[in-house]
């Protein structure tokens, strides 16, 4: 991730408004411990044996001072089957802005925490690192002045 | 996802194309970290709006963070767990998940020009007669290396002197309606496990099915993939194999004259006869030195290949294709030995069928991901 700028990322589910954005050295010290914080139903469903059906998982990219319609993120869910079985994953550069929506409407919304300033392309990369699914769908959010 | 899903009314649609065709572009790949980003980035920088296509990356088992660089361009990323499937059976999996009533695919080493997809489109929508178009090899790119401008330049070879309508849709870059390709049964992911003949066998499938298959030589692709001599060997060995046990010699070189494996082959009969003619003539000469003899193959072998050769001439230059001659003789000799043990095998054994778990598995419909390969 070097050539972004990204050193690490903070991966969490449901990030308190005061927790949202680490400082930059603190993801840099996060960084050796992603495996520790990643969720543990997503590292012990890695370990897991064949299964019968695919699984799925749904990036929402937000670079920096991009928005999502949670309409949109609800919809693409429907688009791929059951909505419950779709892991959707947010990866914001910066502060997240109009999440809360999101959030309620999303069960289990996992957020993803990079430095402002990290490119569409990188966070989709960092985000993919992260999701267990797969068929993994990636979408992306609209400036915020629009 | 089943087959019952796929045939959708939507996908069921007429063969006249609207000027609006969503496109579903489909890149299989495996550990091509290498060439995956500028393949990807080409495709993005067409001239198609971004609404009128979706891209999914199918990653065949990669271990080199394949998936990661598509998820950077890619709208959907399947990653296929496991051994590699090979790239039929990824494509498949691609499309199962397009939505698109055209469906594109591009290999993992494969650089489209910025008019490429949509000048295939336009093809499509301009004659509904053809259900599938590919672009032929680019001579004046690709990787510089000796063997690999050798290898591109001979696969350039046949689609130029083949080109049109016939069963050989290429794999590095062809777009092909859904319909059809649902019709027609997809890719055979039964036999093909690794790279080699699947598409040469679909376009005689979608050509079976009264639709056409259109190889054009104006519309042309970068392949990036480097060639060495012990690749080009194995592949040439690979395709040989597979062609003499599995399709039928005769058949595909009346359906599919432009693959390489004919432009290796074709000249090797004539070659012989003319030989057996020029010994059994010397049989009147008294003791003909052995140096002579072999001379007289090497010659014989060499006037048989000069289309070959001027072609590489006028491509690269003499020098080129002097040097190129016995690379060319090489690569011959490993086409004629890999069709004769693939007519061996096909006599012996049979054609190619997966192993007994494969079989196994598919007797009984057992539901996994990745999907036991499908019998067409």
């Amino acid at each position: 991730m070097s050539r972004a700028g990204v050193d690490s990322v903070i991966f969490q589910e449901l990030p308190s408004p005061s927790t949202a954005i680490p400082s930059h050295d603190a993801l840099k010290s996060a960084a050796p411990n992603r495996a520790a914080i990643m969720p543990a139903n997503v590292a012990n469903e890695r370990r897991d044996g064949p299964r019968r059906t695919p699984r799925k998982s749904l990036i929402v990219v937000l670079p920096e001072n991009h928005v999502v319609s949670p309409d949109l993120v609800t919809e693409r869910l429907s688009q791929g089957g059951s909505a419950d079985d779709t892991d959707v994953i947010l990866a914001c550069a910066g502060q997240p802005t109009s999440i809360a929506a999101l959030q309620r409407r999303v069960r289990d919304l996992q957020i993803l925490l990079a430095p402002a300033g990290t490119t569409g392309e990188d966070l989709r990369e960092l985000a993919m690192n992260q999701a267990p699914g797969d068929i993994i769908t990636l979408m992306g959010g609209i400036p915020a002045w629009e | 996802m089943t087959n019952g899903d796929l045939h959708s009314p939507q996908s069921a649609n007429s063969r006249q194309l609207g000027t609006e065709t969503f496109l579903s572009v489909i890149v299989s790949t495996r550990d091509s970290t290498a060439t995956l980003p500028d393949v990807l980035r080409a495709i993005r920088k067409s001239d198609l709006s971004r609404s009128a296509y979706e891209l999914i990356v199918v990653d065949d088992a990669s271990t080199d963070g394949s998936a990661a660089i598509a998820a950077r361009y890619a709208d959907t990323v399947v990653r296929l767990a496991g051994r590699p499937s090979g790239p039929g059976y990824s494509r498949n999996r691609g499309v199962e998940l397009a939505r698109g009533a055209v469906i594109a695919f591009v290999d993992g080493d494969v650089v489209v020009r910025p008019d490429t997809l949509s000048r295939m489109l336009t093809l499509l929508r301009k004659r509904p007669e053809i259900d599938a178009v590919s672009a032929s090899h680019d001579v004046q790119s690709g990787a510089p290396n000796f063997v690999s401008q050798y290898w591109n330049l001979l696969l350039s070879f046949g689609e130029q002197r083949h080109s049109g309508c016939c069963a050989q849709f290429a794999p590095g870059c062809g777009v092909v309606r859904r319909a059809a390709f649902l019709s027609a049964g997809m890719y055979d992911e039964w036999r093909f496990d690794t790279a080699s003949m699947e598409s040469v066998e679909l376009g005689e499938r979608l050509l079976g099915g009264g639709g056409g298959v259109l190889l054009s030589s104006e519309l042309k692709v970068t392949h990036l993939k480097a060639w060495d001599l012990k690749s080009v060997s194995r592949e040439v060995w690979h395709r040989s194999r597979v062609l003499a046990r599995s399709l039928g010699y005769l058949r595909m070189s009346a359906a599919a004259p432009s693959e390489v494996v004919f432009t290796l082959s074709r000249t090797l009969v004539p070659a012989v006869a003319l030989l057996g003619t020029l010994m059994l003539a010397a049989a009147f000469v008294p003791s003909p030195h052995s140096a002579a003899k072999g001379g007289l193959a090497l010659a014989v072998l060499f006037l048989a290949n000069l289309p070959v050769h001027r072609f590489y001439t006028r491509a690269r230059g003499l020098g080129f294709a002097i040097v190129s001659a016995p690379l060319h003789i090489l690569v011959q000799m490993v086409a004629a030995v890999a069709l004769c043990t693939g007519w061996v095998l096909r006599d012996v054994f049979g054609d190619v069928s997966p192993d007994a778990t494969v079989q196994a598995y598919s007797e009984v419909g057992l539901e996994t991901w990745p999907p036991v390969p499908r019998r067409l």
